[in-house]
């Protein structure tokens, strides 16, 4: 009997999950009457309201205190940041490529000058730019955010703040900053794809860090951000908003950190967009085929995965065996191999990233592919001979590699393996080794004691810099106290001009032309290889309307206020 | 009992001290919570002074010291990862993992119990057979590879297969956002990742409590009290599973103490932002604060179960008296 009773309980309670789960869920309404696919119908979403949608975030930020050292998450911009912050530039695609433009800030283009000798750019404020609590946006606020990057103490990165010699604040709407030394790379400043421009009236005399790391709720963009720790990140419209209003009444980016149970909630319909990493398991689940949705998958991202050769260090102190090593090596098959099913099939060609395409000469790396002779060529022009093993030698030393990249990346892990097949068959004996993020870039990368590591460069603003990576000046020595990044210890003099030209001229032309140059003689003296471009993959349902693709710093969500919900 | 309980707390000072410290000090010589600055422009400015900033520049005993002394005045510190009191971070994540495996050990302890005692009872039944076969198989499953079989199996693929407008269960967190409380949207949230946890403790808690119960229905006095004309259902329940019970809760207070600290793939795999996925979060960034505050949690919770498991002895049987 008590088993009768058990077992009609059970069954009652899973009827009811099933009547739930075929019944709609209320206030499930879409605006507007939408396409479906030519696949299966599309569901209403569990978690809608009257617009409201629900896209899968893979990390959730460490803290909303975007200038602090706890920041720097890339989710944390594209959940939050992008939506909040008020910003000088936007990006755009103009005539095929990425183009600062002047955002709904700016009541016109920003204009540089030289005054006294000094370079300055003048920010004329657009007069009806307000925050959400009504006060207007004023030079006061450039000013603030100036001088909490530049002298405070917890920042996460002060590069270019800390050249602004001042910024006159006398004018509210115009904001007038000198520079100490010339800064090329100024458009990436007040809101590049970094930091935004933060409230001096709401901040001002406060601990900003307390203020803003937990989350807050002013905002001087679209949105208005409510961070629920661990579960979401909601955004409603900003009522005070001067731009165009957003057309839906709520987003949530729902943490979901596995990337197998993103796509699962993504197929389930509990989440409505994701914007997955190009990993392994990414991948297979695209190419097995996500019904009733769409897909944008692009190369033109801020990422430079590539080999980073120490030339300090044997073997790869000698340009031959750079140049062989690199002869070694089909690019192009692990870039089919790992993004093949995307359609992603041609290898990085520069230490430029693909949104930096005008700064970029491909010429001296694009020959590289697999060339068994020249590999022979170059290492017996060198000295070499191949050993009992078919490994090359020379006094007695075998050509032993060890490859570094970071645990648990699964597409790093079949990219060296890859690699240390293709090496073999060449006569080098690669080894993998592979190092926490922490014992890799805060040790031996900064120490030297690696031979070749694989990682990648995300750059954060359209701006091209590769000094801090390749100028001489920046090999991390005793001298200089082990500061600098260039990692790879490339001395190469001829090359430093060009990339501080660069850095600090404001002169576009003359930059490109600079960049350029550096880039030619990067791939003559193969200073490392650039191997994969690192592909943005964006996935949304067919319920969602006004997705126009992917931004390569603010993702596909930089036109979130477009978006609306089909039935 | 009381003496007994306070010795027993007194001796998990040392331990906790001894414990903190080694994962204090491995944790700093592991994990730099400045590493993800290197990669800036500002590269080892940047470290420097995130590094001075949190007083990473100290030695590590230093460091442990000056941890301990404000954990003594109730400051368990400051998250390097976040910037948040590492007591504002920790209360939620309890919560959340509190709710998981409270449902979780209910739900087990009761399906332990009945198939453990079912199986003893009908012992080389076809039954028996059965949850034997299922217990091992659900030993052997890794909860990662359940938790996702179950998501496509029981959420994503009768979705598809039935055309339904919803998945029966879902699969993300424990709410639908804009709901909360108890109602059939939490049970919808709270089934697959309850089942994922509970699959390995019915398994192994069953086959503890089959073969305790078999020891002790072999005894004297169970014959006893069946010759003497005891119904059987009170001869297998009032006598029998009671003091088959003796080593069946040593097991579930030992695996309800350590699964506290074992919800990491879990609440991974489930969006779930409890202690577990805190701890994995905190340990990748090399958050030292929030780590040694939850292995004293971890600890103190062991500590407490074995504690309970000791005491429930002498409840179980009054025979043990603790001294």
């Amino acid at each position: 009997m008590i088993r009768t009773r058990t077992v009609l309980v059970a069954s009652v309670a899973v009827l009811a999950m099933v009547l739930a789960a075929c019944g709609s869920s209320s206030g499930s309404k879409g605006s507007g009457g939408g396409a479906t696919s030519s696949t299966t119908k599309a569901a209403p979403v569990p978690t809608s309201g009257n617009g409201t949608l629900v896209i899968g975030a893979e990390q959730e930020m460490d803290c909303a205190d975007w200038i602090a050292s706890c920041a720097g998450s890339s989710w944390g911009t594209w959940a939050m940041m992008e939506h909040t912050m008020p910003r000088v530039f936007e990006y755009e695609k103009v005539n095929g490529s990425w183009q600062n433009v002047p955002s709904i800030l700016m009541a016109s283009p920003p204009t540089i000058t030289q005054v006294n000798g000094k370079q300055t750019v003048t920010y004329n404020i657009n007069p009806n730019a307000v925050w959400s609590d009504k006060q207007p946006i004023t030079s006061e606020d450039f000013k603030y955010t100036w001088q909490q990057i530049a002298t405070g103490k917890d920042i996460y990165d002060k590069s270019g703040y800390d050249k602004i010699e001042s910024v006159d604040s006398s004018n509210a709407k115009v904001a007038v900053v000198t520079f100490k030394t010339p800064y090329g790379s100024w458009p990436s400043l007040f809101g590049g794809g970094l930091y935004g421009i933060l409230p001096s009236h709401l901040l001002e005399g406060k601990n900003r860090a307390k203020a803003m790391a937990g989350g807050y709720s002013f905002s001087g963009g679209p949105w208005i951000a409510d961070w629920h720790h661990g579960v979401d990140v909601t955004l409603t419209p900003n009522p005070n908003w001067y731009g165009t209003k957003p057309k839906l009444s709520k987003v949530i980016f729902r943490f979901i950190p596995d990337t197998a149970a993103e796509f699962q909630a993504f197929k389930s319909g509990e989440a409505l967009a994701i914007y997955p990493q190009p990993q392994l398991d990414a991948v297979e689940a695209i190419k097995k085929g996500v019904p009733d949705s769409q897909k944008d998958i692009t190369t033109e991202t801020p990422n430079t995965e590539a080999l980073w050769m120490n030339n300090g260090r044997f073997p790869f102190n000698s340009l031959a065996v750079r140049q062989a090593f690199a002869w070694s090596i089909d690019r192009t098959a692990i870039v089919k191999k790992l993004f093949g099913d995307l359609g992603v099939t041609t290898p990085q060609n520069s230490f430029n990233p693909p949104i930096q395409s005008e700064y970029q000469d491909t010429s001296t790396f694009s020959p590289y592919t697999l060339n068994l002779d020249k590999v022979n060529s170059l290492m017996t022009g060198d000295g070499w001979k191949k050993n009992g093993s078919g490994i090359w030698a020379k006094n007695g030393k075998a050509a032993s590699v060890t490859i570094n990249s970071t645990t648990d990346n699964k597409r790093r892990e079949l990219t060296e393996q890859i690699i240390q097949q293709q090496a073999k068959t060449a006569g080098f004996d690669v080894k993998i080794q592979n190092q926490s993020a922490a014992q890799l870039f805060g040790k031996s990368l900064p120490a030297g004691t690696y031979q070749l590591a694989l990682y990648a460069q995300v750059a954060t603003s359209l701006e091209p810099g590769l000094c801090s990576i390749y100028c001489s000046t920046n090999v991390p020595t005793k001298a200089n106290g082990g500061s600098g990044q260039n990692w790879t210890r490339t001395v190469v003099p001829a090359m430093d001009p060009m990339l501080q030209t660069v850095d600090t001229s404001s002169d576009t032309q003359a930059r490109i032309t600079a960049s350029k140059q550096a880039d030619v003689i990067q791939g003559q003296n193969m200073v490392s290889l650039p191997v994969d471009p690192l592909p943005n993959i964006s996935l949304w349902s067919n319920r969602i309307a006004g997705v126009k693709g992917d931004n390569p710093i603010f993702a596909m969500f930089w036109n979130l206020p477009e978006w609306s919900l089909n039935n | 009992m009381l003496t007994y309980t306070l010795r027993r707390v007194l001796y998990a000072i040392p331990v906790l001290l001894v414990a903190t410290f080694m994962l204090f000090w491995l944790v700093r010589v592991a994990y730099d919570p400045c590493t993800k600055l290197r990669s800036t422009r500002e590269g080892a400015a940047a470290v420097a002074r995130c590094e001075k900033n949190f007083g990473l520049d100290e030695p590590v005993p230093v460091q442990y010291a000056n941890w301990l002394t404000d954990a003594l005045q109730g400051d368990l510190g400051t998250s390097s990862r976040t910037g948040q009191p590492v007591s504002e971070m920790l209360p939620t994540a309890m919560w959340n993992t509190v709710q998981l495996m409270f449902f979780g050990t209910v739900l087990s302890i009761f399906l332990a119990l009945f198939l453990g005692v079912y199986s003893a009872v009908r012992q080389y039944s076809v039954a028996d057979y059965t949850f034997t076969a299922l217990a091992f198989i659900g030993i052997a499953m890794p909860p990662f590879w359940f938790g996702l079989l179950a998501q496509q199996y029981l959420a994503v693929g009768p979705k598809d297969w039935f055309h339904l407008q919803e998945p029966i269960f879902y699969i993300v967190g424990l709410h639908t956002p804009g709901t909360t409380g108890f109602n059939m949207d939490y049970l919808r949230h709270l089934a697959l990742p309850v089942l994922t946890l509970t699959v390995q403790s019915i398994a192994s808690w069953s086959r503890f409590q089959r073969t305790s119960m078999l020891d002790v229905l072999s005894t004297d006095y169970i014959r006893t009290a069946r010759a003497k004309g005891v119904p059987r259902r009170r001869v297998v329940w009032s006598h029998a599973a009671r003091n088959a019970l003796i080593p069946f809760v040593t097991v579930v207070a030992l695996d309800t103490g350590a699964l506290f600290g074992g919800l990491i793939i879990t609440e991974k795999i489930f969006s779930i932002p409890g202690m577990g996925r805190l701890f994995y979060d905190s340990l990748v960034a090399g958050d030292v604060n929030v780590i040694v505050a939850w292995l004293i949690i971890t600890a103190s919770l062991i500590i407490l179960f074995n504690l309970i498991a000791d005491l429930l002895y002498g409840v179980l049987d009054p025979r043990v008296r603790l001294s």
